[in-house]
Formats: C-alpha cells, structure tokens, sequence
C-alpha cells in the first residue's frame, strides 16, 4: 500500500472525564487542551476544545473516536475526525483520520483517506499519519 | 506504513436505487447481489441481503462511500464489514465507469477503510485491525484489495 507523509500530530489533553460504564463499554473522554501538528503541505496548531471519546470494550481493546480542529499557521482551520484502534497488550494504536476545510489551499484534504499511527509520549498522545496514496 | 494483505473482496452490484438530492449531496443506494473474497487467512462469499454501498455524491464531485456487507467464511462464520471510501477522479475517467467501460484504477483514486466484527474465535483478530482498501470499479462490481495496516 502506498502512502505519503501527511503530518505529525501532537495533542495535549486535559482531565480525562470518566463517564464510565455504558451499554457498549467502559466510556473515558479525553479533552483536547491543544497541540500541534507539522508537515510538508500544513502546519499550525490544534485549537483548545473537542477530545477524544474512548471506550473499553470487553475484549480489551478501545475504540478511539476523535473530533479537533486545526488552525494552519496561514489562519485556515481544518476539521479533523478519526476512529481508531488501540490494543496496549500488543502496542497497537491505529486511526482513520478525516479532514474537512472550506480553505481553497488545503482542499486536497477534503480528498484522501490517511491512516495514523499513535503512540503516548510523556507530553500527550503522537498520531504519525500519512495519506493513502 | 507497513501493511499485509487481507483479502480480496469481489462485489456484484444490483441495479441501483436512487434517492436523489439530499442536504448534502445526491444519495445512491447500491445493493449487492452476491461476491466472495479470499485471503491468505480468510475466504468465502458475501451475503446478499442487507449488503449494499450508501453511496454520496458530495457538490465537490467526491463520491463518498458507504459500505456495508456481511461475510459468510468457508466454515460458516460471519463477519460485518463497514467501510467508509472515497472515490474521485477525471471527469472522462469517471464517465468511462458510468457507462460501464474498464478503466485503469490507477487512473482515479478509490480508497476506503474497512472495519470488521465477528463473534467467530478464529476471526476474532479482525476485530482488532485498522484495514486499507484500493478499489477498482469493473463493470459488474468493485473489486477490493484490502490490507491489514500493520
């Protein structure tokens, strides 16, 4: 599968609101307090709001479900969404990011599917996504 | 980004039913009348009845996909599959496919991302993959090459 570098995301969140257990699983909100995300096309910054709806799910693993906006460092904003899956017994952390923006110059992002590759780093969650060529 | 190959889906469609101009775009339902797929660990055919592509056709020319189709498996297990794709391109190219011709599908991009359930121990591993799909519309169905992102 061929793919291309589309950016790196780093998030910043703030106290997780444990919803806790409903019909579908145990439900943890992960506010999003902002971040960055740098790549060849876009770069800029995450705005301070939205998060990532998170729940455990019996089998051990969670399902990720991500709504944040970006600023790109020229003032246009981007909606982003993903899903995801994160299993820690075998360190995998994979999301199907989307994007949507009105901005002429980031358009092509209103085109392609990527994928993301996460990890927790010390400071918040690491999503490399590249775009599914 | 590191990738294993799933499956190959074969889809036959059924004459589609259209629903016209929605709020946000022009909305096509395209059952599916019958397929099968075969991978290096999985092979079998679809089950027709619910299985079908929510297709919409966004004001930028982006046909936004929406599929759903159960798998049966060669020993009966079930599998749901639910992919979300997204299909643009040239405009001659995507007319070559409405009038049913075979085009390059290197020509115009197909992608999608498929997500599984099962209940089937053996299959329980697709309940934990994040999958890539590239599609290539011949004139009696898509056929999907789906991968395992690793």
């Amino acid at each position: 599968m061929n793919a291309r570098q589309l950016m790196i995301l780093r998030l910043t969140t703030g106290p997780t609101e444990e919803v806790g257990e409903t019909p579908h699983g145990t439900v943890s909100i992960f506010p999003v307090t902002g971040g960055t995300f740098d790549g060849d096309r876009l770069r800029g910054k995450v705005l301070e709001g939205g998060g990532d709806w998170v729940t455990a799910r019996a089998d051990g693993t969670l399902e990720l479900d991500l709504r944040v906006t970006l600023e790109t460092d020229d003032g246009a904003r981007i909606y982003m969404t993903f899903t995801g899956i994160r299993d820690d017994t075998s360190h995998y952390f994979r999301t199907t990011p989307r994007f949507e923006t009105a901005a002429p110059q980031y358009a092509f992002l209103n085109r392609l599917l990527a994928v993301g590759v996460g990890e927790i780093s010390p400071d918040g969650p690491v999503h490399v996504i590249e775009e599914i060529l | 980004m590191k990738t294993r190959l799933l499956m190959t889906l074969n889809v036959r469609v059924a004459p589609p039913t259209d629903i016209g101009p929605v709020p946000h775009g022009t909305r096509r339902i395209a059952r599916l009348a019958g397929g099968d797929f075969e991978g290096p660990r999985l092979r079998g055919t679809l089950v027709p009845g619910s299985s079908a592509d929510w297709l919409l056709l966004r004001g930028d020319g982006v046909l936004e996909l929406d599929l759903r189709v159960t798998l049966r498996t060669d020993e009966g297990a079930l599998i749901s599959m639910k992919s979300f794709g997204l299909r643009h391109g040239p405009p001659d190219i995507l007319a070559a496919i409405g009038r049913g011709e075979t085009v390059d599908p290197a020509s115009y991009y197909f992608r999608t991302t498929p997500r599984f359930a099962t209940s089937h121990p053996k299959y329980a591993f697709l309940n934990r993959v994040i999958a890539v799909a590239t599609g290539d519309r011949r004139p009696e169905g898509p056929v999907y090459t789906i991968h395992e992102v690793l």
